[in-house]
């Protein structure tokens, strides 16, 4: 397991001529389906761009190794996708805290847990992701 | 019973889909009198200086009335205002203010707000109300905020609304308090509800 917190700010190097393209800069959540999707990279004086999961090779320690044909990707547009910082609603309305740390499962991106300010969350009860909250099923 | 609350607490909060995003927030909050529940809501948008919203979002497409929120699955299900607002003169204008008789006859009070039962419900389950002294004997002060519970039948008509007689028996002074004493007064024993029969006149 992993968790953003440590991901975070990570040399991002592609595996075949370990070139460094540039530094961890967040983590894309798809919350209805549980999982992250892109790392986010920012490079010097680059715009950020976006890495999918399946172009990962390794999440370690201190690195993220790339496949050596990956892809750069545009930040995925549309809804809203960074988690960390975002209040948490159960769907019964009531809130439970801020999101501090998701915990995920490095070769497939699932999300275990989600730390919250007030207590840890399973990852399966992750029901949305929007501008307002990340809603969460009652439990 | 879910966590009770005050309908005029409710202005201003939020309206979140399931995906998290706040789409509007409520404003004004429609009940069906006669039926005791809340029909819907009218909404303004969100932020401070948000007029009104030309959508409205009736009961049945509420997915969780919470402490915080008011979830909903998306933003198809807000209508248009016709659908709820159709009845706010009727009910919500008439309600606030309104005298509170007991069906003996007695006037206990006038109505401040309707508390409502959070989550799925809708349920109107009381009333606040600003209580007249014959209500709280021994009391020194002349007048004093209490929750009173409503009867089976609510018969709201014109200024006034009737609560059954025994309801003044389980009033409370505050929310918190107030669910024990609901629930202890639907458990009462006995005699079937005031003017079951005989129905509110129209």
């Amino acid at each position: 397991m992993t968790s953003y917190a440590q991901a975070r700010g990570l040399p991002v190097v592609t595996l075949g001529d370990a070139r460094e393209i540039g530094e961890l800069t967040s983590l894309a959540l798809d919350a209805v389906a549980g999982r992250l999707t892109h790392v986010l990279v920012s490079g010097r004086g680059r715009k950020e761009t976006a890495v999918a999961w399946d172009a990962l090779h390794a999440v370690g320690p201190d690195a993220v190794l790339v496949e050596p044909d990956f892809r750069p990707e545009s930040v995925p547009p549309g809804p809203r996708h960074e988690a960390l910082g975002s209040r948490v609603l159960s769907e019964d309305g009531a809130e439970h805290g801020a999101v501090q740390d998701l915990v995920f499962d490095p070769s497939t991106g699932r999300i275990e847990t989600v730390v919250t300010t007030l207590g840890e969350v399973r990852g399966d009860r992750l029901l949305g992701l929007g501008d307002f909250a990340l809603v969460v099923r009652a439990d | 019973m879910n966590e009770l609350m005050g309908a005029r607490e409710l202005c201003g909060r939020p309206v979140v889909t399931l995906g998290g995003d706040a789409v509007a927030q409520l404003r004004d909050t429609v009940f069906d009198g006669p039926a005791g529940r809340v029909t819907g809501f009218t909404l303004s948008g969100r932020g401070l200086l948000a007029g009104p919203l030309r959508k409205s979002l009736p009961w049945a497409a509420v997915h969780a009335l919470g402490r915080d929120a008011v979830m909903i699955r998306g933003q198809e299900v807000l209508v248009e205002p016709s659908a709820v607002v159709a009845r706010k003169e009727a009910a919500h204008g008439q309600v606030l203010g309104a005298r509170v008789l007991t069906d003996a006859g007695t006037e206990i009070g006038v109505v401040l707000d309707v508390v409502v039962e959070g989550g799925r419900s809708g349920r109107v389950v009381g009333f606040r109300i600003n209580a007249r002294q014959s209500l709280v004997m021994g009391s020194r002060r002349r007048r004093r905020k209490v929750f009173v519970p409503r009867g089976e039948t609510l018969a709201v008509s014109g200024r006034a609304l009737v609560v059954p007689a025994d309801a003044v028996r389980f009033v409370a002074d505050d929310l918190a308090g107030f669910a024990a004493r609901v629930e202890a007064f639907r458990a009462r024993g006995g005699a079937a509800p005031d003017g079951l029969e005989k129905g509110p006149s129209a």
